[in-house]
């Protein structure tokens, strides 16, 4: 054994740059892995610790539609009898100094069985606190942290904004939350119910109830339900948590799929570096044999290399992981604000499970990858020496039957997509699909030799033809390096068809839906636009300003029942804003009069999805008055969010929910007014009650692209780390087959070829690799674009888009297949020439 | 009189401090919670200082200006069988600033409330004990004179048709009776001016309906108790404390059967001994009110009870008045009527057997005692 070993690592050793390579290519595909699985855990941890936090003890709670609970249902349910562990609670977000605060208006003496927040004061020098809080108007409490960053110190005022209102704040003192909670309680604010209803502009309401009923049956729930007013709703603690978080489902399944294809291309570098090693060393293999080791000493061997580099580069890439996950969930965290709520993630939380998921993937992976040249080297006769032809004879042999595996594979994809609906299987058939192609390349690459040897040849004389002849002879290699690097290149064709036709379809929804002018809402943070509104009196000065035409309104809210979450927007509509919504299985003259008029609503195209609705069905909501049907007037396209949005007009809402906020207006200016004059007006009219966002429709549609680029930052960055792996797999492929080559280019070069001819053969056969990658990558590239259109993206997210396939992203793909080839053959060209033929001749 | 104002205050401290540390509550530390108080807030408040016209049905409001109040039900409780209830309901507010408060917010209240809710139950020997924090805003807790009413809660004494209901219930107890006084209030102290040690100011306004008379309901379990009884209120107002060397006090509240009422309470030292602030009254049958000071009654305790808790309570005394020809014996219905809340004390129900004016006489009463406990 020891023998073996001996001449495993002696081999090993002599092949440096391969190792190194392959390595590499399994660091970074774990790497990736790990990243994304780390920035959605911390994610989801930040997510958890959060409600946790603010839920505490309790157990139910009572919620209201949009506007809240009346505080005096709360008073009553005391005055019953019937809920002593209760407790009431205000909140929502403020923003001071450029940091958005979450504040949690608290009634201290209900609060003791519920949290512990008031808990982490420290004791000295905290004089009164309680007192402070609870009868000084603005009194609230604050992370020592944040309060420190913040330069405040106890008893200072200072002026926090919430929805563009000015609000005056005084330190009354910091707490020092234990370690698990810092990273939740740095961003928070606590504050009496009293000034926490006056910050938020909210006096008179509450945001919901908590109630700790640990071990109450159906009949008790429903006598407390019974005290509730209509609207008011009593749920289990945790479904709001699990409403969110069904929110971002789709969204973390699309990068854990995306880190999955990083790691898929890694695989195919560890497949091709040992099973060219195990070629190279098949002479030697032959002597051991006969040496006496056994098949499975040789079966054991390989895989034991295998397991070797599969370890290294998991260890590498678990630390490069944890290295590139401070910067993703950055990328997450603002996606998440973007998108679906306020989430603060400070912390990367750095979990077994994930760490341990990196390892299986890197390690199990490399297992599975080296099993096949494994086998190959266990199959090694003693002595006979395997003469390179006759592997790739061997090669060319199951050439066939791997061809039909990969249709095989194909038709396996085509039914996962038509069997089942769900996002999980969308992606299965994706790898599938991209394992049967990769079965099918050596076929293809048999083919396009076949076509391009002329071709070569006519182009670049004999060296050409040599060229493409070397790629065909060398097929084992060759077709697996190339298979390698078409599938990164593929994933670059798809997801830019798709992000290219996504962005083109919201560039044409942003056209017609933004027509207004001007748009106006109160200047709050990301992620907090339910709970801001306009100040009336903007609104009053709005409405009675000369020279506009229609002003559009707006109130978008959410609605929970059960353990959804439903976005309802309520809409003033002026005649002008009707052209700029597109109906999608209804004509508007169809569509418009029933919501003007009738007890109906209009849905978004995700909405519909997810729903299973269509026009002219209904649906129902949780209103102030309990639950209604409301009838679908028509299905709009939207790509505001994902999980879809209803629209409302407005005097239907008010009929339904208590709720008079306005939270933005477009205003649409008389033809010749100007824009610009119009804004300043504005500013210098309202400047003084609010500070407001007013922007042009054509910033606002800039904005609104630059968020939608910022949503995809992500998956560019994906993108470019496939590709990386890509690199390295093609780089280490071209090496391998260079290197293994050595013999036969030395004896070109002494039976008369320069070094430069020689560079020039070398170059060309990479050249005329990167060449088919990037021809097959195209066809796989739309056919994965195709997937992660109408099925991932609709499955995710419910939209449909306008494909728009442009001719450059086609010729990038080919040129990127071509560059990364002709990169990665420079090494080993330059190498090789550069190599004394004797002693290339005397190496082998 | 337990009313003295230092308990309330303590009492307050105590409970800012423990809303401050998650339970169950560690013992507080002394210089803490005095700190967390704070000293600015006297000022504003007004104070007991001199003897003033009481207004009825007003006076049984609350008096905000002063910093602390609390309304006292305790009474002994009987069924036709016989069976023996005491009960306590008390209601204390206490003021966390002086003034009216800012802002918008119906929340916002300088007013905390606490109410503590026991119950003596002596056939099964079981006695109970709650208590309840709000703050006195948005209908929460609060008292008004006409119609009278406070609470806390659901716990509350209203005014409804000419009585005054009593209600208060915890999971499977409950307590609901209708109250109506016999007596008119009787002015404790110099005209209910109740000085509490010897620094002007440090005074209540304290006075007492000693016998109303009760009917109502107990329910222990899923059992109803048809009971009557008498119930004794005490009524007290403050702003200013107890002296520094004050450490508790026993108070007592005693109906006899002849139609004799007595209050007396006596406030101790920390050196043990009985302080000359303590007082009293004796309300005879025919209306004569007779002021009792320290020298004229005589106190001995006769037994004592162990808390498991800490602290050794004189639950058991001969009182004597030898003025009046009054003799009593004070008796417990129950050794341990320990409320082991927030602030632990000891009030409970109690049989009054002796001698008045050469008369034998039996009574029932109640007593608390405060400043025995350790923590």
């Amino acid at each position: 054994m020891n023998l073996l070993w001996r001449a495993s690592l002696r081999y090993l050793g002599r092949h440096p740059w391969q190792m190194a390579l392959s390595i590499l290519g399994i660091a970074l595909g774990v790497a990736v892995v790990v990243a994304v699985d780390l920035a959605n855990e911390s994610a989801r941890r930040a997510f958890d610790l959060s409600m946790q936090t603010v839920t505490g003890q309790a157990t139910h709670q009572i919620v209201a539609g949009p506007k809240g609970l009346d505080e005096n249902l709360y008073v009553k349910l005391r005055r019953s009898g019937r809920l002593p562990a209760s407790a009431p609670i205000i909140e929502g977000h403020l923003a001071y100094a450029g940091q958005t605060l979450r504040l949690l208006g608290i009634a201290p003496f209900a609060e003791s069985r519920f949290r512990d927040l008031l808990s982490h004061l420290p004791d000295e020098a905290e004089e009164g606190v309680l007192r402070q809080l609870m009868t000084q108007p603005g009194a609230v409490l604050m992370s020592l942290e944040r309060a420190q960053g913040f330069d405040l110190s106890v008893g200072q005022s200072f002026e926090l904004r919430h929805s563009g209102q000015k609000r005056q704040a005084v330190l009354a003192g910091r707490f020092e939350p234990p370690a698990e909670q810092k990273a939740v309680m740095r961003d928070l604010l606590v504050a009496d119910i009293s000034t926490a209803q006056e910050l938020l502009g909210r006096v008179g309401w509450l945001s919901r109830i908590d109630l700790i009923l640990p071990d109450a049956d159906a009949a008790e729930l429903d006598a407390i339900r019974e005290l509730l007013p209509p609207g008011a709703r009593l749920i289990p603690a945790a479904a709001r948590g699990t409403a969110m978080q069904k929110m971002t489902h789709a969204f973390s399944i699309n990068l854990t799929a995306m880190s999955l294809l990083a790691l898929v291309v890694g695989l195919f570098l560890i497949y091709n570096t040992l099973s060219f090693s195990v070629l190279q060393r098949r002479e030697l293999m032959g002597r051991l044999r006969v040496l006496g080791a056994t098949r499975s000493d040789l079966f054991r061997l390989v895989l034991s290399e295998g397991l070797l580099i599969g370890t290294l580069g998991t260890l590498l890439g678990l630390l490069l992981g944890i290295l590139l996950a401070q910067e993703l969930v950055q990328l997450v965290t603002q996606t998440i604000n973007d998108l679906y709520f306020v989430l603060t993630v400070r912390e990367l939380s750095l979990t077994p499970a994930g760490i341990i998921k990196g390892v299986l993937l890197g390690v199990g992976g490399s297992l599975l990858a080296v099993v096949v040249p494994a086998s190959e080297a266990a199959l090694s006769p003693p002595r006979r020496v395997q003469d390179r032809s006759r592997v790739e004879t061997g090669a060319r042999r199951l050439m066939q039957p791997l061809a039909w595996s990969g249709v095989v594979l194909l038709i396996l994809a085509a039914l996962l997509l038509l069997m089942s609906k769900s996002l999980a299987a969308g992606f299965a058939a994706l790898f599938v699909l991209i394992l049967g192609f990769s079965l099918l390349t050596p076929l293809w690459v048999s083919l396009l030799c076949r076509c391009g040897a002329p071709l070569f040849g006519a182009l670049f004389g004999s060296p050409g033809r040599m060229a493409v002849g070397g790629v065909q002879h060398s097929l084992s290699r060759t077709g697996v390096a190339i298979a390698a690097l078409s599938i990164a290149v593929a994933t670059t064709v798809g997801v830019g068809v798709m992000v290219e036709s996504f962005r083109t379809s919201v560039q044409q929804w942003l056209e017609s839906s933004l027509q207004a002018d001007i748009f106006i809402a109160p200047d709050a943070p990301s992620g907090t636009g339910y709970e801001t509104a306009l100040n009336p009196a903007v609104v009053q000065i709005i409405e009675s300003l000369p020279g506009v035409a229609g002003i559009r309104q707006s109130r978008p809210v959410e609605i929970q029942s059960g353990d959804e979450i439903t976005r309802l927007t309520a809409l003033r509509l002026p005649k002008e804003s009707y052209a700029g919504m597109k109906f999608l299985d209804r004509p508007p003259e169809m569509v418009w009069p029933l919501f003007d008029r009738e007890q109906a609503v209009i849905i978004s195209e995700s909405y519909a999805y997810h729903h299973g609705l269509h026009a002219g069905e209904s649906l129902e909501l949780e209103t102030d008055q309990g639950r209604q049907p409301f009838k679908i007037a028509g299905v709009f396209r939207d790509y505001e969010t994902g999980q879809g949005v209803i629209k409302m007009r407005m005097s239907l809402y008010r009929d339904y929910w208590a709720d008079r906020s306005i939270h933005s207006a477009w205003l649409y200016l008389e033809p010749g007014v100007d824009i610009d004059l119009m804004m300043e007006r504005l500013y210098r009219l309202v400047g003084e009650q609010q500070a407001l966002h007013i922007r042009t429709s054509r910033i606002l549609r800039e904005a609104s692209i630059k968020t939608f680029d910022r949503t995809f930052a992500i998956t560019h960055v994906l993108r470019l780390l496939v590709i990386g792996v890509a690199f390295v797999g093609i780089l280490s492929a071209l090496m391998a087959l260079q290197l293994e080559r050595s013999r036969e280019l030395a004896v070109l070069r002494a039976i008369g070829f320069t070094p430069r001819q020689l560079w020039g053969l070398v170059t060309a056969q990479t050249g005329f690799m990167g060449l088919i990658s990037g021809l097959l990558a195209i066809p796989l590239g739309l056919v994965l674009a195709s997937v992660l259109i109408f099925v991932v993206n609709r499955r995710s997210f419910g939209w449909s888009m306008d494909v728009v396939v442009s001719g450059s992203v086609l010729f990038e793909a080919l040129l990127l297949a071509l560059f990364a080839a002709l990169l990665a053959g420079l090494y080993p060209a330059w190498r090789m020439s550069q190599t004394p033929p004797a002693q290339a001749l005397r190496e082998e | 009189m337990r009313a003295v104002i230092a308990t309330v205050l303590i009492i307050m401290v105590l409970m800012l401090w423990w809303l401050f540390i998650p339970q169950p509550a560690e013992p507080p530390k002394a210089n803490s919670v005095v700190d967390m108080l704070g000293g600015e807030a006297d000022a504003g408040f007004e104070r007991a200082e001199q003897p003033r016209t009481f207004r009825f049905p007003q006076d049984h409001g609350a008096h905000p200006g002063f910093r602390s109040e609390w309304w006292y039900f305790t009474g002994n409780l009987e069924t036709a069988q016989m069976r023996r209830f005491g009960f306590q309901l008390v209601f204390f507010r206490n003021a966390l600033k002086p003034g009216e408060v800012d802002g918008e917010s119906a929340w916002r209240s300088k007013q905390i409330w606490m109410a503590h809710f026991a119950l003596t139950d002596v056939q099964s020997g079981r006695f109970h004990a709650y208590e309840r924090f709000s703050r006195g805003a948005i209908g929460l807790a609060g008292a008004q004179p006409e119609p009278f009413a406070v609470w806390l809660d659901d716990w509350s004494v209203r005014q409804q048709d000419g009585q005054w209901i009593l209600h208060a219930a915890e999971k499977g107890l409950s307590l609901t009776l209708s109250l109506v006084p016999l007596r008119q209030p009787v002015l404790q102290g110099d005209a209910g001016l109740s000085q509490k040690s010897a620094a002007a100011g440090n005074a209540s306004y304290y006075y007492s309906i000693p016998r109303i008379r009760a009917e109502g309901e107990v329910m222990v379990g899923d059992q109803t108790h048809r009971v009557t009884g008498g119930v004794w209120l005490d009524r007290e107002w403050s702003t200013s404390a107890l002296g520094e060397d004050q450490a508790g006090w026993d108070w007592f509240s005693i109906q006899l059967e002849d139609g004799s009422d007595l209050m007396f309470y006596q406030l101790r030292g920390k050196d043990g001994r009985a302080d000359p602030h303590s007082s009293g009254s004796l309300l005879l049958p025919d209306g004569e009110l007779i002021r009792l000071g320290a020298e004229d009654v005589k106190l001995q305790p006769l037994g004592y009870w162990d808390s498991p808790k800490g602290g050794r309570y004189p639950v058991h005394w001969r009182l004597q008045i030898p003025s009046q020809g009054l003799d009593l014996e004070v008796a417990p219905v129950l050794k341990n009527q320990e409320l082991d809340l927030l602030v632990r004390y000891w009030e409970g129900a109690m049989d009054i057997s002796g001698t008045h004016a050469g008369k034998a006489v039996r009574g029932q009463g109640y007593l608390e005692l405060a400043g025995y406990s350790e923590d």
